[in-house]
């Protein structure tokens, strides 16, 4: 079998995986590449070449994925944790260890006791895939933005271009590039933060980098889910490449009710902090440092008394 | 491939989450084994992102303040809830799983409005939004906590919530 038989195979056994698990509301069975890569660049050339530099989407022809998305299930956790026992052979043995540890404080405290974005720190990459809430795709000829709810992080995927960093450091979401396969995004991600696959779940290391491939599925019934069949590369995190599937449903129920993303105000976390023995706590009204989210503006350069300050003038809802 | 085996905790904690109550932040300052009453006017119904706030005020004149789930997560329950539903001043019964410190506050549970709707803006926090049955007959019965209606009823409490 050619190299690019073996791709569409794989391509079609995913779609049908894919569809499959839909009917059943079952994540989709993740589809390993083709052979297996040394590096996640050398996996994404592979693909690129396959698909002879990918298709050139004009603004009719890019595929549209506007509209409300949440998390429609994925395999993430189940990679590390299946049926009650912690998976060995998939962390290197020193991430390993480091997981051990943060099970041995979930024993502990019955949950993980702090998570870095109670301090408004991103959530990054690849936690980003998994987090709940709200999202919006927006697909350009150039760009491709995946908008997400939480923490306001959004992602720019760049379309037919190269890496570029000119920050000379890494970033939550790192940097990514990408090419259509008809109508399939296929992604290229590096340059990422050490982050969390997810709170209660393993850390991430900076040598983290990703292949996805993208599609949205049409339903009989009109049902609509995107599908992401993502594999990972971090040798000092994972033991191999690692191959994983996260899907999102689409939410007609939150436009029919109203629902808007509106920006994550993480002012209104300024309450919640970590304590000096690493636990979460909140401020209520009244203790020592407590912020009033929804009270007069913070402006020590104008006077006190400026009318029109509040940030809610549609009730009377001050805290005393 | 092999496996070891985690704590029970860690898999209680993993069902929470992979149940679709995260939030971005811990839950543990709450005390979730407990579900306790306040009666109350709302002060404040925060309908904001990534948690909702509620502060109410009680008959002593304490203030309370409790924070539920995403805008997101309530707008889709039955019955839904928006920035509207509640307003300063409207007398509610709220049931919370209150904070281990015991301050007055903690992670909400239960809505109960004075036309007798039972609402769930529940997070993770507190699992009383699983006793949406119960909970309602436990209060006209005079229980002010979990714990005394279960003791006064003769449920086994690890029977009805084997988390």
């Amino acid at each position: 079998m050619t190299v690019r038989k073996q791709v569409f195979a794989s391509i079609v056994l995913l779609l049908a995986g894919a569809a499959g698990g839909a009917m059943a509301q079952g994540v989709p069975e993740p589809m390993e590449p083709p052979r297996n890569f040394e590096t996640s660049q050398e996996h994404y050339d592979f693909l690129f070449e396959t698909h002879a530099g990918g298709t050139r989407h004009t603004y009719e022809s890019v595929p549209k994925w506007e509209g409300l998305w949440s998390g429609g299930g994925n395999g993430s956790r189940g990679a590390f944790v299946q049926e009650g026992e912690l998976v060995e052979g998939v962390l290197t043995p020193e991430y390993a260890a480091a997981f051990r540890m943060r099970l041995d404080l979930i024993e502990e405290h019955g949950e993980q006791a702090y998570d870095r974005l109670t301090a408004c720190e991103p959530a990054g990459y690849p936690r980003f895939l998994m987090e709940p809430y709200v999202r919006e795709f927006v697909n350009t000829p150039d760009q491709a933005w995946q908008l997400n709810d939480l923490a306001n992080e959004n992602r720019r995927i760049y379309i037919g271009q190269e890496h570029r960093n000119v920050d000379g450091t890494h970033f939550p979401l790192g940097d990514a590039v990408g090419f259509w396969a008809d109508d399939m995004l296929i992604v290229h991600t590096v340059d990422v933060y050490p982050n969390d696959w997810f709170r209660g779940l393993p850390p991430t290391s900076n040598q983290f980098e990703s292949v996805e491939i993208w599609r949205m599925e049409n339903f009989a019934n009109g049902d609509q889910r995107l599908v992401v069949n993502a594999t990972f590369y971090d040798a000092l995190s994972l033991a191999e490449p690692l191959t994983l599937t996260y899907t999102y449903r689409r939410r007609n129920d939150l436009e029919n009710v109203g629902f808007r993303i509106r920006h994550w105000e993480c002012d209104t976390n300024r309450n919640t902090y970590l304590t000096d023995d690493g636990q979460t706590q909140f401020l209520l009204p009244g203790d020592e440092g407590y912020f009033d989210v929804r009270g007069p503006r913070e402006t020590p350069d104008l006077p006190a008394d400026l009318p029109g300050q509040e940030r809610n003038p549609i009730f009377d809802d001050r805290v005393r | 491939m092999r496996t070891v085996l985690i704590p029970a905790s860690v898999l209680t904690f993993a069902t929470l989450m992979a149940s679709g109550v995260e939030a971005h932040h811990s839950f543990s300052m709450f005390d979730r084994a407990r579900e306790e009453v306040v009666v109350g006017e709302v002060v404040r119904w925060g309908f904001n992102s990534p948690h909702v706030l509620l502060y109410l005020v009680d008959a002593d004149g304490t203030q309370w303040g409790f924070e539920g789930a995403a805008p997101a997560a309530i707008l889709g329950r039955d019955p839904g809830m928006n920035g509207f539903t509640l307003r300063p001043g409207d007398a509610i019964t709220m049931v919370h799983c209150p904070l281990h410190d015991g301050r007055a506050g903690g992670a909400i549970g239960l809505v109960i409005t004075g036309d007798g709707t039972v609402y769930n803006p529940s997070d993770g926090g507190c699992a009383a939004s699983r006793r949406t049955e119960e909970w309602p007959g436990w209060i006209d019965m005079g229980f002010a906590s979990r714990a005394e209606a279960e003791e006064a009823l003769g449920i086994d409490s690890e029977e009805q919530d084997p988390d």
